[in-house]
């Protein structure tokens, strides 16, 4: 084989046209490996490892930001129904709500919220009202004549929005459980 | 080769000229004609009344009719012209058989003329690039096969033994193009000029993408580096810069290719894992293409003093630096992210323009310039006047783009954009036109300036070609020793091997898990390095690439299963994903049974909805009206709910649009009162001040004709549709009462529409999109008797 030499011409000629045989320029062959190298790079981290989020997961966190951050926007002011309901939609929210619920509230309510000493939390009907900031109040300032304890105080104005927050989830679940007490909510069957 | 003691025979070949001119006309006139209805729709869009207030001028169904000139009538004539000179004479040979060079030249200028009568008149089958009906679609696969019988035949009985770069090209195109027209144009009609294709929703976008994807790559891009591969060289008078690279960017652009067409579809309904390979295969796509780049100016070295004195060259610097930076921007429209911004905006429509007005258009002028002297014989009339075509043309089309790019990423910006609150900073879509206005006049005045510049050219060419006379090209040629080459021998060559190694490996990598991959990975780099060893013992012997070059029958089976594996890949696993479908429906509609609630799975169309989405097919309202909303916040507040795959499963032809020069569409349904699509209807700036729609009127004239109906469904159900003998025999009362309901209800506002208007069967079906079955009459009426006996 013969020595590589800048523009050396092939032997073949196609009607008069005539072909070099240069070598590929680096910089074109870097793009070509380095377009290679990211190609399956972003594979492995999205799909073999999945590492990365993918649309729908970043377009859930996408919604969970903006719900935060109009939460934020509204920090100092009132709770009220809205708000309580849109943290509904926060996972971290309402999991922190959960974890409330099973280290307080289990003992009364049992696990499921289905009702022991204190009311089914998962039917339509209520004592002291269903509504976001009648549960928001309950748990906030207790019902102390029915043995509802106040836990505003305890827990703290976040915790007691987050445990609402998973109560709204559980409400209307219709756990088996005690019996229904209180009325039936407006809109309820 | 020990043939040596026979002595060469000469042959006298005359070459085929005629037809080569007959294509070359034919591409000036339709050049010509494609551009005047690109300046037309451009008009529209800048001035809405443009149309005259003719149906057959509105928009939706002239659009088409410019993409489909300017692709097949101006491009693919000059791919033609251009193929037809540079084979005869690459393969030293006149072609195989005029009978078959006329056939193709006359068929294709009918099914020209066949579109252009059946796209206004709204015969279209909805997809873009596709749209042309059924019967025309047989007609394209004959020309197709008509060309490829002419072509082979030709190669097989060349005088040169082996295969020049451009005839590559040529291979890939024919290959390719039947591939992919033939599988994207599966349908059953209906009538004799409509049809349904087989593919439905998510299905029928990736095979449409698919198809539109490389009809840009395998029409518009191979076609025309083959001609670049001749004509360039012999405009400039100097070698081609490298053969080795020639065959690298060959292969690896045909393999890579075919894979990207989900690029069109990121962040829609399409599975996440086909979005991503539309994504990576458009990145490595930058190198191939730029491959093809430099071999055309670097192949310029050493000719730039003709730079200033021929027209040629200039022409030919322009089309391939506008090769370079399409295709540059396509990778960069491919990512993600950046596609989130520009995709349905005017940055895709610069995009193609450069593509098409730049490339194409400027490889057409290249070529013909440098064509027409010597097919009639003569010298240029005038290098003046093609200069000043040159000038005005770059101008033309660097306005053109410029404008749609500020004009795209503006549109980008303004859609998405939310104020502090985290609220959408302009709830109006027509806010986002308004800001456009100025760009669509700017855009109207580059291509204007482009279509001036084109009439131009073409007084050069044709004052060239009345001043000449038709010249016939005679040549002898060495006769073509036969020589014996092993088709097994080659398909088991040592590149052979190592690409299919790859390719097996690939194909673990994207399927396995942790494992699997680890050794794909680990298999790459031991096939790589083998390869890398190979190649240098290779080199003593006799180059494996000579060898398919003189073997035309290895080197189209290798370039079909190059371009197969990419769709394969992609569109099998999808396929096979329909199988779920059965249980997901029937769980949707027991929710929808017990609790009318819509899950996001669809239920079929009434008759009438069927009915009003013909309507909309054949008014071209995908073009302007995507029926997809990306999940982004700023999308899901604007419209609604994003779009799921399962809501499109009975969308025969899809319509997720790919441009919104309007709303997105898919959550309209219910959204506003019927009296609102009237007044929209007859004229959108009764309710969308500011709107460059067109109206539509006669939509309110027309009556639908209700004895089709019965028919379609029945296709429909053979698609996949769940109709049942009673609702198809039932389908014509069913319009009817579904369409006094509308009526009744229009009437309330004194508005009087005809139960059975066209206009009545499209707002029932603008009221169905995004949501579950509406009220048809006879459930109505039902209920009200139910109600009467209480």
């Amino acid at each position: 084989m013969t020595e590589y030499k800048q523009d050396q011409l092939r032997e073949h000629v196609y009607d008069g046209i005539q072909e070099y045989d240069n070598r590929l320029p680096n910089w074109w062959l870097f793009i070509l490996y380095a377009t290679i190298v990211f190609a399956i790079g972003y594979w492995l981290v999205f799909h073999t490892f999945k590492v990365g989020d993918l649309q729908i997961a970043k377009y859930d966190k996408e919604m969970i930001a903006a719900t935060e951050a109009q939460l934020a926007a509204m920090a100092g002011l009132e709770m009220n129904d809205e708000a309580l309901q849109m943290m509904t939609t926060l996972p971290d929210r309402v999991a922190e709500g959960r974890q409330v619920f099973t280290t307080y509230c289990v003992v009364c309510h049992l696990d499921q919220g289905q009702g022991l000493v204190g009311p089914n939390l998962t039917d339509g009907y209520w004592i002291n009202g269903g509504t976001p900031m009648a549960i928001h109040q309950t748990v906030t300032n207790g019902v102390l004549s029915k043995g509802m304890a106040a836990w505003g105080n305890q827990l703290g104005p976040k915790r007691v929005q987050s445990v609402v927050a998973y109560l709204l989830t559980i409400k209307n679940t219709e756990v088996p459980g005690k019996e229904p007490e209180g009325t039936l909510e407006e809109g309820t069957e | 080769m020990t043939m040596q003691a026979t002595a060469p025979v000469t042959k006298h070949v005359v070459y085929d000229d005629d037809v080569v001119r007959a294509f070359a006309l034919a591409t000036i006139v339709f050049g010509a004609v494609g551009l005047l209805v690109g300046v037309l729709v451009a008009t529209q869009l800048s001035f809405w009344q443009a149309n005259f207030g003719l149906q057959w001028l509105s928009f939706g169904r002239l659009r088409p009719l410019h993409t489909n000139a300017a692709i097949f009538a101006f491009v693919g004539n000059m791919m033609f012209c251009g193929v037809y000179y540079s084979t005869q004479r690459l393969l030293k040979t006149r072609m195989a058989s005029d009978l078959l060079s006329w056939a193709h030249f006359w068929i294709y200028q009918l099914i020209i003329v066949a579109a252009a009568v059946t796209l206004p008149l709204g015969l279209t089958q909805g997809k873009e690039y596709a749209e042309l009906i059924w019967p025309i679609d047989i007609a394209v696969v004959v020309v197709w096969v008509v060309f490829a019988v002419n072509f082979f035949w030709t190669i097989a009985r060349r005088n040169e033994r082996n295969l020049y770069v451009a005839i590559w090209f040529y291979i890939s195109t024919i290959i390719t193009i039947a591939v992919l027209y033939i599988v994207n144009n599966i349908q059953i009609p209906t009538s004799a000029t409509h049809s349904y294709s087989v593919f439905t929703g998510v299905q029928d976008a990736l095979v449409q993408w698919w198809y539109g994807h490389n009809a840009v790559a395998f029409f518009l891009t191979t076609p025309i580096l083959g001609i670049m591969y001749y004509f360039l060289p012999k405009a400039a008078g100097r070698p081609v810069y490298s053969y080795r690279l020639s065959i690298v960017h060959f292969w690896s652009l045909i393999f890579i290719y075919i894979w990207a067409g989900p690029h069109h579809l990121l962040y829609t309904a399409l599975p996440d894992w086909a979005q991503t390979l539309g994504m990576i295969f458009s990145i490595m796509l930058w190198a191939p293409s730029w491959g093809g780049m430099l071999n055309g100016l670097l192949t310029l070295r050493g000719a730039w003093d003709k730079l200033r004195t021929d027209p040629v060259i200039k022409f030919f610097i322009v089309a391939v630096t506008f090769y370079g930076m399409s295709t540059f921007e396509g990778p960069l429209l491919s990512i993600k992210s950046v596609s989130a911004l520009g995709h349905y905006t005017d940055w895709i429509i610069g995009h193609v323009h450069g593509g098409t007005l730049g490339w194409n258009g400027f490889m057409a002028f290249g070529m013909l310039y440098w064509l027409v002297p010597r097919l009639w014989n003569t010298k240029l009339a005038s290098t003046r006047l093609a200069e000043v075509h040159f000038w005005i043309a770059t101008f033309g089309i660097l306005l053109y783009v410029v404008s749609m790019w500020i004009s795209g990423v503006s549109q980008g910006l303004y859609l998405r954009a939310l104020d502090t609150e985290g609220f959408l900073m302009y709830p109006d879509f027509i806010e986002s036109v308004l800001a456009s206005k100025m760009l669509y006049h700017m855009r109207l005045t580059g291509g204007l300036a482009y279509f001036i510049s084109y009439l131009l050219g073409m007084g050069v060419l044709f004052a060239t070609i009345r001043k000449g006379s038709k010249s016939t090209v005679e040549v002898e040629v060495e006769a073509l020793q036969p020589i014996r080459l092993s088709f097994l021998k080659i398909m088991t060559g040592a590149p052979v091997i190592y690409a299919a190694a790859l390719v097996v490996l690939t194909c673990i990598f994207l399927m396995a898990g942790t494992l699997g991959t680890a050794f794909a990975l680990a298999g790459f780099v031991v096939v790589i390095i083998a390869g890398a060893l190979s190649v240098g013992v290779e080199k003593t012997r006799k180059s494996w690439h000579d060898m398919i070059e003189a073997h035309p029958l290895s080197f189209t089976v290798l370039t079909m299963l190059a371009i197969l594996i990419g769709g394969l890949a992609e569109i099998v696993p999808l396929a096979m994903e329909k199988k779920d479908v059965p249980a997901l429906v029937a769980a949707a509609d027991s929710v929808w049974a017990e609790t009318g609630e819509y899950t996001f799975v669809q239920m079929p169309y009434s008759p009438l909805e069927v009915e009003g989405r013909d309507i909309y097919v054949r008014e071209g309202c995908y073009v302007c009206h995507s029926q997809m909303v990306r999940p982004f916040r700023h999308e899901t507040l604007r419209y609604g709910e994003y779009s799921r795959a399962a809501e499109f499963i009975y969308d025969t032809p899809f319509q997720w649009g790919s441009k919104r020069t309007g709303p997105d569409l898919h959550r309209v349904g219910g959204r506003y009162p019927n009296q609102w699509h009237y007044l929209h209807m007859m004229d959108p700036r009764n309710t969308s001040p500011g709107s460059n729609m067109p109206t539509y009127p006669f939509l309110a004239e027309h009556a639908v004709d209700v004895s089709a109906t019965a028919g379609k469904m029945k296709v429909l159900r053979t698609i996949g549709v769940p109709y049942s003998d009673e609702e198809i025999a039932g389908a014509a009362e069913s319009m009817l009462s579904q369409g006094r309901l509308i009526s009744s209800n229009l009437a309330e506002a004194d508005i009087e529409l005809a139960p059975d208007s066209e206009l009545t069967a499209l707002i029932a079906y603008l009221q169905r999109l995004g949501r579950g079955p509406q009220p048809t009459g006879a459930a109505v009426a039902g209920e009200v008797a139910a109600t009467e006996v209480h």
